[in-house]
């Protein structure tokens, strides 16, 4: 008998729980070489767009460690206009293939989280839905994550939800996952996507540098996974809103554990580089377990570790 | 920025991994339809067995496809601990490999002599696109530099030097050798054979792979005799296909492009060497 694999994410309709973390994908379009994304996936989230074009950082962007990567992009993207320009035919046909579309929305003030809502709102009738990415650099600040605090956050989240009735995730840095979880559902996020990289400084001891071209960098892969879990997990008990596990996820197994710990929705990244059917083979082996679990929907399985 | 760039995951058949220069080796893997599409200056992304831990695929460029025998040649440096697993693959061993990828050397619109450069384990991109010039009918001088001579690729040199004549010019092509300690042709750096060389021949274009010294050297050689120039640059790279954005090159006219995707080769005029 076969599961019903079908989750809600927040409002967001997902066929299968599998999702792709912002900037480990392109915007999907990349992958379409290595399986049919649209008839596979149950989202993707696209990489983060401000509201003008960003640069991103120097490079190198990029170090390998054991079983992890480190990666300082920036945030580099063409603005929400350029976004559309370029993606917006591709993200609408993969909606239509049955696969939601996630845009990530960037800003360096809460202005340009306002700015950039308005032009999504405006030029992109065809995204299911938003996630809000809360690390980025607050330029006034000198460089803090724009939703350190459960206040900042809460900010943010104000700033964005007025202007769009479609669902708002908030992308959580990892870090008080509770406390930051309790303010933005208070501020009316539909769902939490967490972890977001784990800061983290790498040095050549040679030259006495960084291996990036910043002094620290987010640290991603299979080294994170058992930190994501239990961020995951604590965040569960603290919410009462659906959740997408992120960090490490390489495996199936990964991904039902996620699910066991409180996610309604994983989301595969830097397993992406790696494999390129990352994602897909982690959709299968999804289904099977929940089969062998002998469940009728997967979301039976959603928080149902027993401790 | 090239979005029709779409590369697939092919399995690959190790045929040969042998060493052919000091700390170099000559790989020839079966994998038929990357044979096929591939073109000269693409790139692929192998992974290479034997240790999970780390998680990226070594990026390599190629020196030959054979579309008929299936077969596509890489030579590689021993650099770290990837390419040391990789040569240590066996003919036999399987493995999977991401690519076509990129944006590859373009045959120069004007008719005329195209100057090669070529530093270190840059000479297999060099030795695709003399074989792409070859088949389109374009001459090519080379200048082929190396550390010394136990670190010359020599058989590599050699097929520049036996690639089907130049069509449109019955001189004969000049490959010169240069090393760093002169033990082997000229002693010294590969700018040291190409001034030179700008100076005695009619070229329309150079194209060159190497350090990025080296590159920087070759560009303001070409700029000053005003030639455009092709370079085919190196980066770290995390996917290799344009989904992470790691491999930023910075553009003359600011902000950056993807070495992955709008490049390895790009326009030297149009980068920040």
């Amino acid at each position: 008998m076969s599961v019903n694999m079908a989750v809600d994410l927040g409002g967001i309709a997902m066929r299968n729980p599998v999702n792709t973390a912002s900037g480990t994908f392109g915007n999907g379009v990349q992958f379409e070489g290595f399986y049919d994304v649209g008839a596979t996936l149950g989202a993707i989230t696209c990489k983060g767009v401000a509201a003008q074009p960003w640069d991103g950082n120097p490079a190198p962007r990029l170090a390998e460690l054991p079983s992890a990567i480190m990666n300082s992009v920036g945030l580099q993207n063409p603005g929400v206009a350029g976004f559309v320009e370029r993606y917006g035919a591709y993200l609408q046909g993969l909606r239509e293939r049955g696969c939601a579309v996630i845009c990530q929305i960037a800003g360096h003030s809460l202005e340009e989280y306002a700015r950039a809502t308005e032009l999504f709102e405006e030029l992109a009738p065809w995204a299911s839905g938003f996630e809000v990415n809360i690390s980025c650099p607050n330029i006034a600040a000198g460089g803090a994550a724009m939703g350190a605090t459960p206040a900042a956050a809460a900010e943010v989240m104000r700033t964005v939800r007025p202007l769009t009735s479609r669902p708002v995730l908030v992308k959580m840095a990892p870090h008080d996952v509770a406390e930051i979880g309790r303010a933005l559902q208070a501020e009316g996020a539909d769902a939490l996507s967490l972890i977001n990289t784990i800061p983290a400084m790498a040095l050549d001891v040679r030259t006495r540098r960084s291996r990036l071209a910043r002094p620290t960098a987010g640290l991603s892969g299979p080294a994170i996974h058992a930190i994501a879990v239990r961020m995951v997990w604590e965040c569960a008990q603290a919410v009462d809103l659906p959740l997408c596990g992120i960090g490490g996820i390489a495996s199936w197994e990964d991904a039902a554990e996620m699910i066991l710990a409180g996610a309604t929705a994983v989301s595969v990244g830097t397993a992406n580089l790696t494999d390129p059917l990352a994602a897909a083979h982690v959709a299968e082996g999804l289904e099977r377990w929940a089969a062998e679990q002998g469940v009728d929907s997967i979301t039976e399985l959603v928080g149902a570790a027993e401790l | 920025m090239q979005d029709d760039v779409r590369p697939a995951l092919h399995e690959f058949v190790v045929k040969v991994n042998e060493p052919v220069a000091q700390d170099t080796y000559r790989l020839l893997i079966e994998a038929p339809e990357l044979a096929r599409t591939i073109a000269a200056g693409q790139f692929m992304n192998l992974q290479v067995p034997g240790d999970a831990s780390h998680i990226l695929r070594i990026p390599l460029s190629f020196s030959c496809a054979d579309a008929a025998a299936g077969t596509v040649e890489l030579v590689y440096a021993v650099v770290g601990e990837g390419t040391a697993r990789l040569a240590a693959m066996a003919p036999g061993q399987r493995s999977t490999l991401t690519g076509p990828s990129g944006t590859g050397w373009r045959v120069p619109e004007q008719p005329g002599r195209v100057l090669l450069v070529a530093g270190g384990v840059g000479l297999p991109p060099v030795i695709a696109a003399a074989r792409m010039l070859a088949a389109a009918g374009v001459g090519f001088d080379a200048v082929v530099g190396a550390r010394d001579a136990a670190h010359l690729y020599e058989r590599g040199v050699d097929e520049l030097r036996g690639m089907a004549p130049d069509q449109l010019c019955d001189c004969a092509r000049r490959v010169l050798v240069t090393t760093d300690d002169g033990s082997a042709g000229i002693r010294g750096f590969v700018t040291q054979a190409v001034e030179p060389l700008l100076a005695e021949r009619t070229y329309v274009q150079l194209m060159a792979c190497g350090p990025a010294p080296m590159l920087r050297g070759v560009a303001e050689l070409a700029d000053a005799a005003q030639l455009p120039c092709q370079v085919s640059l190196e980066r770290l790279m995390g996917c290799g296909f344009g989904a992470c954005s790691c491999c930023n090159v910075e553009l003359a006219a600011g902000g950056y492009a993807l070495c992955c995707q709008d490049g390895p080769v790009f326009d030297a005029k149009e980068v920040v060497l």
